[in-house]
Parts: structure tokens; C-alpha cells; sequence
């Protein structure tokens, strides 16, 4: 008998969890609990908008771009109809929680990068993106430090990110808002000539749809980047 | 009340209960290194993200805090009053500094929840 050659239930087999009552978590708690008091959302409404920050992701957006990749008619489609796309991979920006919008509706473009252009969202103001179909932000596009600088030196905070371009490729950097959101369409990679589209889409990261990362053969996650507090403004 | 009105009012605003809760430092990186726990965020993540988007969704009724106030005063004290704290403790915080800011929540109601929910959930 080999050592899993056997119906079992070894000692521990639920992932570790946090076995003690955090300061924070209950304050998450009493903080709800007394918006619903007070009649500002109800207990139904705060499930519901849980449920669709728990389901959302990239994975749609990875998609949208593996089969724009593939066919022609599609990322057309997608070009100039960036809402109709969605709803084939989907995401109905019209409904996405499927009861009602919260902050991201709007409308809704997809970048296309070239030879020559590479595209990179923000949102300068506060955190503004394409929640529906790219999922939650992550942790470091809501700094001030990314939403500050992106917009003055583009290339050198790519260049944070591990993504060098070269001169001869201009950058956009386009700055959302409260109606408009935007993701990027990359460039297909090299030595991807066969793949079908679930493996084109799993190349396709989020950080790449954000634009500040390239796709490429054998990369699946997402770069690692150490984040640091903004500095505080000078008194 | 105006916005800007608003925003001032979280200015220079000590809240007891969150203070404490700062100095006790329970971040979840230091909770989760305690107990082996490798998610990146705390489980109530997502139920806080669900408490901005519901009072943002309800904001246009009840003239309570819409995301771009949130953000914005998130942003302020995240960098000024809970600048020791990591997200999302610290949008955590500033959800809480800003409605109590506007009276929405009561400094002594909030204390006085925040003991009964530790005693429910330790019972």
C-alpha cells in the first residue's frame, strides 16, 4: 500500500484559520450592523454586494482578450463594442450584480496596444475600475504613490513593475472616472501560434489587462511588487 | 452639510474606540503569521467592500457617503491619522473615523456595539 493508497482522513486537512477574535473583525461587524439600524442599507442589500465582490475576477476580461486574439470579428466587436464583448464572456455591464449597479457602472472602452503604443489605466482621482469585468483592485493601484506618479512618469513606474519598454514605444496612460473604465488589450505574444483560447487566457493576467505587464509564454500569475505607503505630503 | 464641510469634519477628530483599536495592532498579517494562515486579506475583506458599495448604492437617498467621499477621506486618513495601519485595516478605520465624523455613528453607541458583538462572539 502506498502512503494515499487509502481512504483517509489525516490529522489535519482544513487549511489553518485565525483562532482568535480580531479588534477589526469586530468592528467590521458593528459597523454594519449599525448602517442597517439605521436604515442606510439593509442586511439583504450588504449580502448581495458581498456576494458579487466574492464572484467577481479577471478571468472574464482574460478571456475577452484570448478570443479577440483568435478571431478578427470578435476583437472588432470588442473595439467598438466593448459592452456587447462583455456580455459574451459574461459580464452585463448594465446589471452586474444582476440586482442593480453599484459604483462601477458606466461606460466602458477596451485599449488596444500596437507595435508603438502600450496602453496603462488609473484612476488619478481615488480607485475607479473596471470592477465587473477585471474584479477587485489590487491593493497597490489604490496607493498614491501609483495614482500620483503613473500619470507623471509612466515609463519609469512601469519600469517598478519589471516592464521596460522601449523608446520607440510611446505610452498612454489613461485616467479613469466615475463613468468611464477602461482595460487593456495586449499584444498576443510570440511562440503562442496554436494555442487555443484557454491558453491564451491563461497568460492573459490581470496585471497585464491593467497594462503593467506583458503577456507572455509561461507567466500565469501576476508580477509581485513591493508597495509602500505614499510619502506624506510636505507640511 | 456640504462635502467639504464634511471632510473637515474628520480633521483632527480623536475617536477613542478606533484609537484603541490601532494601539492593539491586530493587523492581519501579524494574525495570520501567528497562525499559519496564508490569505492575503483578512476574511472580512469582502464584507466591508460590500458596506461601501451598499451605502454608495443608497447614497443618492440617504446623502450618506458615496464612494468618492469615502475614497477621498480614506485616502486623507490613511495617510494622516491611520498611517501606522496596512489596507485594509486602514479603509476599514476610515470608513468608521467618517461616519462618525458626520454623527452618523455615535462615539459611545459605536463602543457599546463593539462590546456586545465581542461578547456575543466569544460566548
Amino acid at each position: 500500500m502506498t502512503e494515499h493508497d487509502h481512504d483517509h482522513d489525516h490529522d489535519r486537512t482544513a487549511a489553518p484559520m485565525v483562532d482568535e477574535i480580531t479588534d477589526f473583525e469586530v468592528l467590521e461587524i458593528a459597523v454594519r450592523e449599525l448602517c442597517i439600524e439605521k436604515g442606510l442599507f439593509t442586511a439583504e442589500d450588504h449580502r448581495r454586494f458581498t456576494e458579487f465582490t466574492e464572484q467577481i475576477g479577471p478571468t472574464p476580461a482574460a478571456h475577452l482578450v484570448a478570443r479577440a486574439w483568435l478571431d478578427p470579428d470578435f476583437k472588432n466587436l470588442a473595439l467598438t463594442e466593448p459592452m456587447t464583448a462583455s456580455k459574451q464572456v459574461g459580464v452585463d455591464w448594465l446589471e452586474p450584480t444582476g440586482f442593480g449597479t453599484p459604483s462601477d457602472f458606466t461606460a466602458f472602452h477596451i485599449l488596444e496596444d500596437t507595435p508603438t503604443l502600450h496602453h496603462v489605466i488609473v484612476c488619478a482621482l481615488c480607485s475607479c475600475y473596471p470592477r465587473p469585468i477585471l474584479g477587485n483592485s489590487p491593493e497597490w493601484y489604490r496607493t498614491p504613490n501609483y495614482r500620483r506618479r503613473l500619470v507623471r512618469w509612466p515609463r519609469e513606474v512601469l519600469a517598478e513593475f519589471g516592464l521596460y519598454l522601449p523608446e520607440d514605444v510611446a505610452i498612454r496612460v489613461e485616467d479613469s472616472n466615475q463613468k468611464h473604465r477602461f482595460m487593456v488589450m495586449p499584444l498576443r505574444p510570440d511562440g503562442t501560434a496554436d494555442w487555443d483560447e484557454d491558453q491564451l487566457a491563461a497568460i492573459v493576467t490581470r496585471d497585464c489587462l491593467i497594462g503593467v505587464a506583458l503577456p507572455k509564454v509561461g507567466v500565469t500569475t501576476n508580477a509581485i511588487t513591493d508597495t509602500r505607503p505614499a510619502m506624506h505630503p510636505a507640511k | 452639510m456640504s462635502t467639504s464641510e464634511e471632510s473637515r469634519s474628520i480633521d483632527g477628530l480623536e475617536i477613542a474606540p478606533l484609537t484603541k483599536i490601532v494601539e492593539r495592532n491586530q493587523v492581519w498579517g501579524r494574525m495570520a503569521a501567528k497562525y499559519g494562515v496564508e490569505n492575503p486579506v483578512p476574511p472580512w475583506k469582502s464584507s466591508l467592500d460590500g458596506i461601501c458599495d451598499a451605502l454608495d448604492h443608497a447614497a443618492c437617498r440617504t446623502g450618506v457617503l458615496s464612494s468618492k467621499e469615502q475614497r477621498d477621506e480614506e485616502d486623507k486618513l490613511s495617510a494622516t491619522t491611520y498611517s501606522s495601519l496596512p489596507y485594509p485595516e486602514n479603509q476599514l478605520l476610515a470608513l468608521a473615523h467618517s461616519l462618525i465624523g458626520r454623527g452618523v455613528i455615535d462615539e459611545t453607541e459605536l463602543q457599546e456595539r463593539l462590546s456586545a458583538i465581542r461578547a456575543r462572539l466569544e460566548a
